[in-house]
């Protein structure tokens, strides 16, 4: 048995109550699968993409095998033993803390050395392993078959083969994990205590020994043998070496050598620098061009279709149960208003930006992206992997803030978390694109962008100043493109466009209610009121568009279709034109204001967890300061342009 | 040898170490080196020049003379001798070493010198795997220079890695980036940016930083 017993020895039996529930955790490198695989054995819907660093949590699932309880917990992916990321480390943590029944070691079977290196480890750790082989027809595609048997008996555990994207092989993992855990093994012969305290200070322990209870066994290891180096770095790197010369001599035994795709040939067009900069210009501009013209196709399409039938008959519905008055209306606001504004603004831009987001995520481009863009990212502190979360802010910076986590420092997640919190998400790109583009013209859209943009590179680089620190070095793993699954893409597109119907859909309808009813007592005067001399003083927008903008804190876009929801109230909804009530000038001084200012309240929380509430307090004050100051120069610029 | 100070030891070191490479000493590389401002670097020079360790030809090189290379290369000598030292009798932290061993240095007389190579076994490369001068400054040719110098389709075998990051370390070698393994540099971003480095099948990104951290032979 290769399992030595590290973490074995220190569970005793009495530590293990024959739990019922069976845990299983899907460990393995990044982007082989693992949350693919996780997807299809758990019926989750946890994102995927194809670069590395996409789970930066470990993501818990409970499902029931005929009469078996089984908890699947998905890690973010690991190299080795040993974290540089806040994700690496706590893919460890929770191994360490769950001590999981199985683990099911995801591998790459178009690049198994790679693989094999942490299936290795955690076989040498004693973690009770069974081998998921993935990506096996890509591994087919390019000519490389893997001997299932052969690599079962190297390594001495089970190994299935699989294509977690098309749920091949799904059932044998399913029964491979059964089978494990039925046989919960017993927790062989330990090595002798010394030999144990010697191996976990080898395996870089002392390194992340604040890791789970190791820290406990390396300061144990410290005060019995205090002749041992703690950091046995030649040993150490011994120890590696001989690990990878392992790989490779099993996979030199069990599989043949990889040939080169059509994947590798694009790979490589897109990353040489003199064919893989303008190609990057030019996908910059087509994701622009896509949003701006399919949005406002999908906009028109969707708002005309709810204008040719459902609107009337909802009017007409309202007007036969409650009659007309101040009642009938304040439900117009929320039903008309609000799903006019969600149909006009929220799902056509909202969607096709999931969508291009998508195909950009599953193709793998985004590793190109990162590479290209490093040098630049220096600049404001941070290095090329940022641009990942940088890039996923512009669908929604929630998740984005959290993908921060694979950035190396504390320095660098702040920086990354304030330019995160200044992109432009999809519902902020669904106010510039649905109040500028669509009524003043897309040149002006861009202008926003512009100010936005600049508004964010200064602060980069004002932080990349005043912090301490410099920025992390770049180590990324990167991938040869793939074609993306059309299917897995529309799913995923789904997936995100589902969390914004069933999630913002309420909240615009309950806010346009809100707004509606105190619009129609007269109430919404009371509130303006106090805020009229900033609004129309300082920023030169009617009053209730100053109200708009506080009801945006809940979602982004919430300010623009409230606007749109009162323009259809007050003008009908013939008279959508945004234009009746606000000139030019005033949306895009409203576009300015609403993009910049203080980030929504989702946003807000996951930022108080990630980078601290204090300082989420002080970027709060500090984004919605900017936004007035930004809004009031252009309230006074425009004019003279 | 005549007594010097510790900043003039520490400038003879750094230029000895440029000097072995292929950019040799320019002002800023020093500056950066050492981390100082590159007008206190200027001074030096000028002093170094006076007291005859350094000469500026007329387009500004610097070179050492005889003498100041002879002086830098017992510097480093000392150096890579204290880091074995530390590392193989006293068994310290390996990523403690490289600044211990910097105080030690200076402190070394040519006879506890001799005698610390003599009970080392007169190592000829330190931990890190640079060569160790022998008593007479001689040093073996480094065949090794950074990755980050490696042009598009170049490649080598990786000697060794450098110091600075232990944390680093352990992760390229959990990449497979370590000694005695073969490197391909595939494409170099522009405007100094990362190179994208295949290791058997795979394919990293390696910022300039780190690149520049590790040797390859060719």
């Amino acid at each position: 048995m290769p399992g030595t017993a590290i973490l074995g020895r220190r569970r005793g039996p009495e530590r293990v109550p024959a739990r019922s529930e069976l845990v299983v955790a899907i460990a393995g490198n990044p982007n082989v699968g693992k949350s693919t695989l996780f997807n299809q054995l758990t019926g989750a819907t946890v994102d995927t993409a194809h670069y590395p660093g996409i789970t930066v949590e470990a993501v818990a699932a409970r499902v029931e095998w005929g009469a078996q309880q089984v908890e699947i917990i998905d890690l973010p992916g690991i190299y080795g033993f040993g974290a540089r990321a806040k994700d690496e480390r706590l893919a460890w943590e929770t191994l360490l803390a769950r001590r999981p029944h199985v683990v099911v070691a995801v591998a790459d079977a178009t690049n198994l050395a790679r693989s094999l290196y942490v299936t290795l480890q955690l076989l040498d750790l004693g973690f009770p392993v069974i081998v998921a082989l993935n990506l096996t027809d890509e591994a087919r595609r390019r000519e490389v078959i893997v001997d299932e048997q052969g690599l079962q008996a190297a390594l001495g555990v089970p190994v299935v083969s699989t294509v977690a994207l098309r749920g091949e092989g799904l059932e044998r993992v399913r029964r491979a994990i059964l089978t494990a855990g039925q046989t919960r093994r017993p927790r062989g012969e330990a090595y002798s205590p010394a030999i144990e305290e010697r191996l976990a200070v080898l395996e870089g322990f002392g390194q992340v020994c604040e890791i789970g209870e190791l820290a406990a066994l390396v300061e144990h290891a410290r005060c019995r043998l205090p002749q041992l180096p703690l950091h046995d770095d030649r040993t150490a790197l011994r120890l590696a070496a001989e690990r990878h010369a392992r790989a490779g001599r099993i996979v030199a035994a069990v599989a043949g050598r990889s040939r080169e795709g059509a994947g590798d040939r694009l790979w490589r067009f897109v990353t040489r620098p003199a064919t893989g900069v303008p190609v990057l210009v030019a996908v910059l501009a087509a994701v622009f061009a896509v949003l701006f013209f399919v949005g406002e196709w999908l906009s028109v399409l969707l708002t005309t279709t709810w204008e040719a039938g459902p609107a009337p008959l909802l009017r007409r519905l309202v007007q036969e149960m409650v009659g007309a008055g101040a009642f009938a209306d304040t439900l117009l606001w929320g039903l008309d208003g609000g799903i006019y504004a969600a149909l006009a603004v929220g799902i056509p831009y909202i969607m096709t930006f999931y969508l291009i987001m998508a195909l950009l995520e599953d193709s793998g481009y985004v590793n190109a992206v990162a590479y290209l863009s490093d040098r630049l990212m220096r600049h404001v502190g941070l290095q090329g992997r940022a641009v990942i979360p940088l890039i996923a802010a512009a669908g929604c910076n929630v998740p984005a803030i959290m993908g921060a986590r694979v950035l190396t420092s504390r320095r660098e997640r702040l920086i990354a978390s304030t330019l995160i919190a200044l992109m432009p998400c999809s519902a902020r790109t669904a106010v510039i694109v649905g109040a500028v583009s669509l009524y003043v013209g897309w040149g002006w859209a861009l202008a926003v962008y512009g100010v936005i943009f600049a508004v964010g590179l200064s602060a980069g680089l004002g932080l990349n100043r005043l912090l301490p620190g410099q920025p992390g070095a770049l180590v990324m793993e990167m991938f040869p493109l793939r074609r993306p699954s059309p299917w897995l893409v529309l799913r995923k597109t789904w997936a995100r466009l589902r969390d914004f119907v069933w999630v913002a859909a309420p909240i615009i309808i309950g806010g346009s209610l809100l707004l509606g009813a105190l619009y129609e007592t007269g109430i919404v005067w009371h509130f303006s009121r106090p805020l009229a001399p900033l609004v129309e003083g300082w920023l030169g927008l009617p009053a209730v568009a100053g109200l708009t903008l506080l009801f945006a804190i809940l979602r982004k876009e919430l300010a623009l279709q409230l606007l749109i929801a009162f323009a259809v109230v007050v003008y009908g909804s013939a008279a959508t034109n945004l234009n009746a009530f606000m000139s030019d000038h005033q949306l895009v001084v409203y576009a300015l204001v609403s993009c910049l200012s203080v980030p929504c309240a989702s946003t807000i929380a996951v930022l108080g967890r990630e980078i601290g509430w204090r300082a989420t307090f002080l970027l709060a004050v500090a984004i919605l300061g900017v936004a007035l100051l930004v809004g009031g120069v252009a309230h006074r610029l425009l004019p003279l342009v | 040898m005549v007594r010097r100070s510790e900043s003039t030891e520490e400038y003879l070191e750094a230029m000895f170490k440029l000097s072995r490479t292929p950019e040799g000493i320019t002002v800023g590389r020093l500056a950066s080196e050492l981390g100082v401002a590159p007008s206190s670097v200027s001074q030096m020079m000028r002093r170094l020049v006076a007291a005859g360790l350094a000469s500026r030809d007329i387009d500004g090189h610097v070179t050492l003379t005889r003498r100041g290379r002879r002086e830098g290369a017992v510097l480093v000598r000392r150096h890579r001798l204290s880091e074995r030292f530390l590392v193989d009798v006293l068994a310290l932290p390996w990523d403690k070493v490289h600044e211990e061993a910097c105080r030690m240095e200076h402190a070394l007389s040519p006879e506890v010198e001799a005698r610390l190579a003599a009970t080392l076994g007169n190592p000829t490369a330190c931990p890190h795997g640079y060569a160790i001068p022998d008593e007479n400054g001689e040093i073996a040719e480094d065949v090794a220079r950074p990755l980050a110098d490696l042009q598009a389709g170049e490649g080598g075998v990786i000697s060794c890695v450098d110091e600075a990051e232990p944390e680093l370390l352990r992760y390229l070698s959990s990449l497979g980036l370590l000694p005695d393994t073969s490197v391909t540099v595939e494409s170099v971003a522009p405007f100094g940016g990362p190179q994208l480095v295949r290791v058997g099948s795979s394919q990293y990104a390696l910022g300039r930083e780190v690149a520049a951290r590790v040797y390859v032979r060719s």
